[in-house]
């Protein structure tokens, strides 16, 4: 894949403090204590405005159980890991499809149209819809081997 | 209404991590084009601090790519808020982050970035408080001075989840919030005319400098983008803008300064002071005189840094606008 690659919680520390890019009103369509893990296969990315989206095959899902988060940066009391609650899929719930950015700001993070193909595995952080749909917003996107792209979600920085 | 975030000790750890995320994010760009006018050091990084440039006439040259930034107060305090009105529930910078809240008052997100990121400035003690992209007046002792019509409407607007706000609608935003978005804006000057072109939403603005006067309030008629004259006064570039749809249009689009709805109407006038006091710095001071939303008016600042050896990439939002189409929004 071309492109770059940001990993590592330092990145997320000055990701966490700034706005991301920015289109739709994220807290109408999703609800951010909904937290969601999926890992299967590509089917399609949908490289449009205002927002690509990634289509997948899901094997395994995820759904986040607790809010904690381990300790804060800097020290101070820590809070307890967040728990995780997974599963295989149903057959009314294998097909999920994450929100992306827009292609202009993908773009400048490094991603192309072509930067996931379809057969791609991959596992992508994100948040549900509030309708209980398995639309979602993608938070970041790992690969098989382990590269790891942000997906320029639309949370804290929309409507 | 808030005067400093309670997440300090991170916007300070953030702060001091800028310039790595900077270099990272940087090689990633697409096709950055080197500017051969743009100052450099023997490396050739861009000289950010060096003088601010001129046109031929002798008046500061405010062209170039803009993103906004975060100013940066002397200890660390305060810095520019994010979502108003709430205690923030803390940064997350681990992976997955954490729950920043849903609502008014989470904070960021870990693992997420797409805008550019771009080294603070630093706050000056005795100018404007700081703008706010989801709160205009987060900076502000007590928050805007709302009139009970605008404190009504911004109240109905954030219950709401802001979705009728203009930036989720594909429809123009109001200019503080398009300043404050972070796609960046374009600004082309020439000797009459300066035109700001915004890569959210197709915005597009023009400013008259041939000495103009404003036309009179409702006089053609209101738009998007009002009528705007510009006139310098030293360094300073003073903007006035009125024939604003406001608020009191019939769209539920019009009328929005911030992502939370604080309103203006079309009795608004807003006044922008642009200055670059460097070559990588653009300050715009923001003041609203709009008698029906505002008990009285009210100035705060966006900061910008300059996107050197880079332009704009097309965005065209009503492409596939999928909106209250895909997912079900509640009624």
């Amino acid at each position: 894949m071309k492109g770059h690659i940001i990993a590592g919680t330092a990145i997320a520390a000055i990701a966490a403090s700034l706005p991301l890019a920015a289109h739709h009103s994220f807290s109408a369509e999703f609800d951010g204590t909904k937290e969601v893990r999926a890992t299967g296969a590509v089917t399609e990315l949908d490289w449009q405005n205002p927002h690509a989206w990634i289509h997948l095959t899901v094997t395994e899902i995820c759904e986040r159980t607790s809010r904690g988060r381990g300790g804060p940066p800097g020290g101070g009391p820590a809070e307890p890991e967040a728990e995780w609650a997974c599963r295989t899929p149903g057959a009314d719930e294998g097909e999920w499809a994450f929100e992306l950015g827009s292609p202009n700001g993908l773009m400048r993070q490094g991603w192309t149209r072509n930067s996931l193909k379809a057969g791609d595995v991959v596992t992508i952080n994100g948040t549900r819809a509030r309708d209980g749909s398995t639309n979602s917003n993608a938070r970041n996107v790992t690969t098989a081997d382990g590269r790891r792209m942000f997906a320029g979600s639309s949370e804290d920085a929309t409507p | 209404m808030r005067t400093s975030h309670p997440s300090v000790a991170l916007r300070a750890l953030s702060t001091g991590l800028i310039a790595l995320a900077c270099s990272t994010v940087a090689s990633a760009q697409w096709d950055p084009r080197p500017d051969p006018n743009v100052p450099r050091d023997a490396e050739g990084n861009v000289i950010m601090d060096a003088p601010t440039p001129r046109t031929a006439d002798g008046k500061p040259d405010l062209s170039g790519l803009w993103m906004r930034t975060n100013c940066t107060p002397p200890g660390g305090r305060g810095g520019r808020g994010r979502r108003g009105g709430g205690d923030g529930a803390g940064a997350d910078a681990g992976e997955g982050g954490g729950a920043g809240g849903g609502g008014p008052g989470g904070f960021g997100r870990g693992g997420v970035s797409l805008e550019p990121q771009q080294a603070p400035v630093p706050c000056e003690p005795d100018g404007p408080p700081a703008a706010a992209f989801f709160e205009a007046g987060q900076g502000m002792e007590g928050g805007l001075p709302y009139t009970p019509w605008a404190k009504e409407l911004r109240d109905a607007r954030a219950a709401s989840n802001a979705r009728d706000n203009p930036d989720a609608q594909c429809m123009p935003m109001g200019f503080l919030q398009f300043h404050q978005q972070p796609q960046p804006r374009m600004i082309i000057q020439t000797e009459k005319m300066i035109l700001i072109e915004y890569e959210a939403n197709y915005g597009i603005r023009h400013i008259y400098l041939d000495g103009r006067e404003l036309p009179p309030q409702g006089e053609p008629q209101p738009w998007w983008y009002g009528y705007s004259v510009g006139r310098w006064d030293g360094d300073d570039l003073i903007v006035e803008t009125n024939n604003l749809r406001g608020a009191d249009e019939d769209s539920p689009y019009d009328g929005w300064l911030d992502v939370n709805g604080s309103p203006y109407s079309r009795e608004a006038k807003i006044t922008e002071v642009f200055r670059r006091p460097t070559f990588g710095h653009l300050q715009i001071d923001f003041t609203v005189d709009d008698p029906k939303s505002y008990t009285e008016p009210w100035t705060v600042r966006v900061d910008q840094r300059l996107l050197p050896d880079q332009e704009l990439i097309e965005f065209v939002c009503n492409e596939n606008q999928q909106f209250e189409r895909r997912i079900q929004l509640d009624q």
